[in-house]
């Protein structure tokens, strides 16, 4: 046990074993990111910014010059700069170009009209993918928990939703590599929320079953887990991707609309949001629309959302019926979510699995929690935590078949990481290549699923329609990324692909990407030496007009004056007009080296005037 | 490093027939994964990590085959040599799959009855209970060393899980109608 010992903080450990290292966990969200990291105390925290936030809203706001702006002041900027302020970003990653037609309605930007297959954004800065933003957001979070712990992180655990499929969670760890992290593991959010709680040490039950109950801004995911002696299994997940707290502003702003008869739909809505917050901590809450004034209790609240709630819990009966349980058998629930403060959300779901909710948590850091804390057994620093988390897949992978149908290879809610071979034969005589295309959903047909990747075996010997054996094997590692191979094996003919071309980035692009990411940080690191030393220079410029303004006269003749002004022209002028920070740099020590006579003059004098009418005892005492 | 080599039987200590002790299996599972997890090897090489999740996926496999008790049935066969596909391979026998279609009938009827979730609930039962004759039918064929009627049990099992998917579909239907 004493391998890593904990020591006081600002007391130095001794060298060697006792090193702590360095690990954190990213909740990178739809609305807002966290990130949090386990203290020398043992206890997982938030990691806050300057400000004392310790939510980083997931907004990215590109510059002309390659730069960028995340967080908060990217969020203001966005009424006047929509398009090249990037939100929700997350609802990209892993989308195919033909996705954002489905999703596109709502989303404000404008997308790239070019053969890529990831979509991009059209910004100021050129074209960015939903990775890029996402890696932006990692940087900040990596950068803010390394200034705090003073130190290079060794990995990280990033959460994902349970149900994202193989091409988000690639384009996750993708964000991750340009954002210059190593993953640890990608882990499920619902898994994350229930190790905050330390549902994993509870002992007195062999076998715990967990609802995670997750009302966000804009989504609702309910997911069923089994814990059973530190072993997570999640059995079940099912949600709605368009229903979250936003639906509940939309229901008062309605009604405060019909009663008013107002059309200030904007104003109703913050407004809306104002109440719906207010009436967590009040029975009844007075209402502002323009002149229009009422009030509204918690009770006519309830009503007009009941439709919403009840939908969140039909979700929860489909997902209990996915996992084969009642609700009976569900031990803990636990809510994540800014929206499951709504006391209406917290009573509902507390009748309907009849048992009250965990909320000890804030739940919007319970995620970024057991995040950090499964990033600090991962690392290395608890050698005795028996804490293991085993995951599924959310959906089943498959290959096509005759006829545009597909088979299975591979189950939904198969724990992972799995390996499993299906033998498939030629469909013509002397065939000697086949294609072997990937899919991932529940649906039948070809066309109803999701296509991940496609791929030709050659080589295949001439033999008649059905005497070729040809082996795909399924690989999905632990993150649930899919690897596939396929063998002929009467000749050992062979071909494999990482599963990602299709609409994710290749090796390729991600190498350019983080390429231009490291010239852009040279030229950010550039851009901001220059208007440091710009900065410098108007200084160097103030502190000459104001020394002339007070003595020129006095001190200088007319030569000395022309040098010095001719100096300060040359200043102005390269301090205007420059973009290279060395020639600036240089200016100004050209301006110094002029004027060191006359500074030199200056502290002369100064010396002088500060020993008038004092004697030499004076100083003497000093 | 873990033994491919073995059965699956063998790798959970469990003995090689049909009747297995879950718990047993669950309790294995846990200690072989606890073992070779990929989450023990994030610091080691590039080759420890892909022979974890190469081993865990040997593991989880073989978990998911004896946990069903139609693979696990099939799984046995396959020990024996006596090898088929069964999305190709199909029973031939007239009459059970005569059976077959009644049952699927009354189940398309379910939403006409008059109380269509007691319905739905009878016929699940007595789908269950054919299902539960057809391992015992499996297990003494097997233990008679009739390996053809074995496979034959095996194939009609598919029947019941298929049959068994439809009501459970049906009935969340109708559950979700009624909420």
């Amino acid at each position: 046990m004493a391998l890593f010992q904990i020591s006081e903080p600002g007391q130095s450990a001794p060298l060697g074993e006792q090193e702590k290292f360095l690990a954190a966990g990213i909740d990178l969200g739809t609305t807002n990111s966290l990130v949090a990291t386990v203290r020398d105390s043992g206890t997982a925290e938030t990691v806050a910014d300057e400000q004392g936030n310790s939510l980083l809203p997931s907004v990215v706001r590109y510059f002309e010059d390659g730069t960028t702006e995340i967080g908060t002041t990217a969020i203001n900027a966005q009424l006047d700069n929509i398009g090249n302020t990037i939100s929700s970003a997350k609802r990209l990653l892993g989308r195919a170009v033909e996705d954002i037609k489905t999703l596109g309605g709502s989303l404000p930007y404008k997308f790239a009209n070019n053969d890529s297959s990831v979509p991009q954004m059209v910004t100021v800065a050129g074209n960015v993918t939903a990775i890029e933003v996402s890696a932006e957001i990692l940087k900040t979070l990596k950068n803010r928990v390394e200034d705090e712990l003073d130190g290079p992180l060794k990995g990280v655990v990033i959460t994902v939703p349970a149900y994202f499929d193989d091409a988000q969670r690639q384009a996750t760890k993708d964000a991750a590599r340009l954002a210059d992290l190593n993953v640890f593991r990608l882990l499920n959010e619902p898994t994350a929320a229930a190790v905050a709680y330390g549902l994993d040490h509870k002992e007195e039950l062999d076998e715990r079953i967990i609802a995670v109950y997750d009302l966000g801004g804009g989504t609702f995911d309910i997911s069923i887990l089994k814990l059973n002696k530190g072993v997570f299994e999640v059995m079940a997940t099912g949600g709605d991707s368009a229903l979250g707290g936003d639906d509940f502003d939309h229901a008062i702003a309605e009604w405060m609309l019909q009663e008013s008869g107002s059309d200030l739909h904007h104003h109703a809505i913050s407004e809306a949001r104002r109440v719906k917050e207010a009436l967590s901590d009040s029975e009844e809450v007075n209402v502002e629309l323009a002149d229009w004034q009422g009030t509204i209790t918690r009770a006519q609240f309830d009503e007009m959302v009941a439709p919403l709630v009840k939908k969140t819990l039909l979700a929860c009966r489909r997902a209990l019926r996915d996992a084969d349980l009642s609700k009976e058998q569900v031990h803990d629930v636990v809510m994540v979510g800014g929206s499951t403060r709504m006391p209406i959300i917290r009573q509902s779901v507390g009748e309907f699995f009849n048992k009250p909710p965990l909320v000890d948590i804030d739940p919007d850091k319970v995620v970024a929690i057991g995040a950090a804390l499964q990033a600090d057994v991962l690392a290395g620093n608890k050698p005795d935590e028996e804490m293991l988390l085993l995951d599924v897949i959310p959906l089943s992978l498959g290959l096509e078949t005759y006829g545009g149908l597909v088979e299975k290879v591979i189950a939904r809610n198969t724990t992972i990481p799995i390996t499993r071979a299906q033998e498939f034969t030629t469909f013509k005589d002397d065939q000697t290549a086949m294609t072997v295309h990937i899919l991932q959903g529940e649906r039948e047909t070809v066309e109803e699923n999701r296509s991940l990747a496609k791929f030709a075996l050659k080589g295949i010997p001439p033999m008649v329609a059905g005497a070729a054996r040809i082996k795909v094997t399924f690989q999905v590692d632990a993150d649930g990324l899919l690897n596939v191979e396929a063998e002929e094996e009467t000749t050992g003919a062979k071909s494999n692909i990482e599963v990602k071309p299709s609409y994710g980035l290749s090796d390729n692009e991600i190498e350019g990407m983080i390429k231009d990411s490291m010239d852009n940080a040279q030229a950010d690191m550039e851009a901001r030496r220059l208007r440091e030393q710009k900065v410098e220079a108007d200084r160097t410029l103030e502190a000459l007009d104001s020394a002339m303004k007070s003595d020129a006269d006095t001190m200088l003749n007319d030569d000395e004056i022309k040098i010095l002004l001719e100096a300060r022209e040359n200043l102005q002028n390269i301090k205007d007009n420059s973009e290279d920070s060395a020639e600036v740099k240089s200016a100004i020590k050209n301006m110094e080296k002029v004027a060191e006579f006359y500074v030199a003059r200056r502290m002369d004098d100064n010396v002088k005037t500060a020993m008038q009418g004092q004697s030499v005892s004076d100083f003497a005492d000093r | 490093m873990l033994d491919f080599k073995q059965s699956y039987f063998e790798l959970f200590g469990l003995p090689e027939k049909f009747d297995i002790d879950f718990t047993k299996l669950n309790e294995k599972f846990r200690e072989l994964q606890a073992k070779y997890h990929p989450d023990r090897f994030v610091n080691g090489s590039d080759n420890e990590r892909l022979v974890a999740v190469q081993t865990t996926g040997l593991i989880n496999e073989a978990n998911e085959t004896l946990k069903s008790s139609r693979l696990r049935a099939r799984y046995l066969l396959t020990l024996k040599g006596v090898d088929f596909d069964d999305e190709i391979d199909t029973t031939s026998d007239g009459a059970f799959l005569m059976h077959q279609m009644e049952i699927r009938e009354a189940l398309e009827e379910v939403s006409n009855e008059q109380d269509p979730l007691a319905r739905i609930d009878d016929i699940a039962q007595e789908i269950s209970g054919e299902a539960d004759a057809l391992k015992d039918d499996f297990v003494e064929q097997l233990e008679l060393g009739n390996l053809d009627a074995a496979k034959e049990a095996v194939l009609k099992m598919k029947f019941f899980e298929r049959l068994c998917q439809e009501s459970k579909s049906i009935t969340e239907k109708l559950e979700d109608e009624l909420f």
